[in-house]
């Protein structure tokens, strides 16, 4: 073997290949089925699967060496703090998203048109 | 130092420590590739969060099945990159030039779906932003129902993420074929062969950038 590098077993890869187009047709029928909120999350969770099915294996990262572990993980914790920063934003906007013409009234408690004016 | 040996730079001890160096360089790129196309991601689920209908309801207006082809292609062509990797690793070269012709042509089958995908939505209206006319009928559906609002924002966010997905399949493409050339000319062997190993690892992430928007652009 050249250098210590691993080499990964035709088996493995192809049960790697194997495991993701199973997970492939998964996502394809649950997206058929009406689950409400779930939907979202499950395939998301498939997606995720096959991710790091490809990343550890494909990509051989599991027999890596531990930094380039700790640079994808790094990375992947900062796409989460990007998305839940910006959600946690545009989530909790109120009525700034209605797009209709609208009259706004005051209440006649928040007027203070002239009232402090001497 | 051995003067035959002209795949070592000077500069590194020994081949493991060049490969190593290479390879964390190559992670690196892959973290801002990652990072480049959350953007992409996070505008998504803004849209998303603030106009599930109309991402539910414009969403029929891609065809599943396509996608689905395109992603078994794209999961083909990761299998006979590794597969190219495990042989060039144990020196049969002749292999790692099938392998990567395999995964050229894989890539060319889903620039030319993604073409007919493309050009069967530019028929009928469906442009990135202010062009946004749907109009005709396409397997029953009529796409002028499609001109409600926000219904751009989707095609915008599709257009622009598989498109620049698209151009990484085709940067991925000339990869290949400068890779393919120079294993058939010797280049490469179990002692060297970084180019290919790094040229794997953009190519899966460029296979994961798809697993993702697949279910999320088609299967909504």
């Amino acid at each position: 073997m050249a250098h210590g590098h691993h080499i990964i077993p035709l088996r493995t890869l192809s049960m790697v290949f194997g495991a993701l187009l199973f997970l492939t047709v998964i996502t394809v029928i649950t997206a058929q089925i009406d689950l409400g909120l779930l939907n979202i999350p499950l395939a998301l969770a498939i997606a995720g699967s096959k991710a790091i099915l490809v990343v550890f294996v494909f990509m051989a990262l599991k027999y890596d060496n531990r930094v380039n572990l700790l640079t994808v993980v790094l990375g992947v914790v900062f796409v989460v703090v990007f998305l839940v920063l910006t959600l946690a934003d545009t989530e909790f906007r109120g009525s700034l998203g209605i797009t209709e013409p609208a009259i706004i009234e005051a209440s006649p408690e928040s007027s203070d048109t002239g009232s402090r004016m001497p | 130092m051995s003067s035959a040996d002209t795949t070592l730079k000077h500069y590194f001890v020994s081949h493991e420590q060049q490969f190593d160096a290479a390879k964390l360089g190559m992670w690196l790129f892959l973290v801002t590739e990652i990072l480049l196309f959350a953007g992409m991601f996070v505008a998504y689920a803004v849209y998303r969060s603030w106009h599930p209908e109309v991402f539910l309801q414009v969403s029929e207006l891609l065809d599943w099945r396509l996608g689905a082809l395109n992603t078994v292609v794209l999961l083909a062509s990761s299998f006979t990159v590794a597969l190219s990797i495990h042989f060039v690793q144990k020196g049969e070269n002749d292999k790692v030039v099938v392998l990567l012709i395999m995964t050229l042509v894989c890539a060319a089958i889903f620039m030319v779906v993604k073409y007919f995908e493309y050009s069967g939505k530019f028929s009928h209206g469906v442009f990135p932003g202010a062009g946004f006319e749907p109009h005709g009928i396409v397997d029953g559906k009529d796409y002028s129902k499609y001109d409600i609002p926000f219904a751009p924002q989707f095609f915008s966010i599709y257009f622009v993420m598989t498109g620049i997905h698209g151009v990484h399949v085709l940067v991925g493409m000339g990869l290949f074929g400068w890779l393919t050339t120079r294993v058939a000319r010797g280049h490469f062997s179990p002692q060297y062969y970084t180019p290919v190993e790094l040229t794997g690892l953009y190519w899966h992430l460029v296979d994961i950038i798809w697993i993702f928007l697949f279910p999320l652009l088609y299967l909504i």
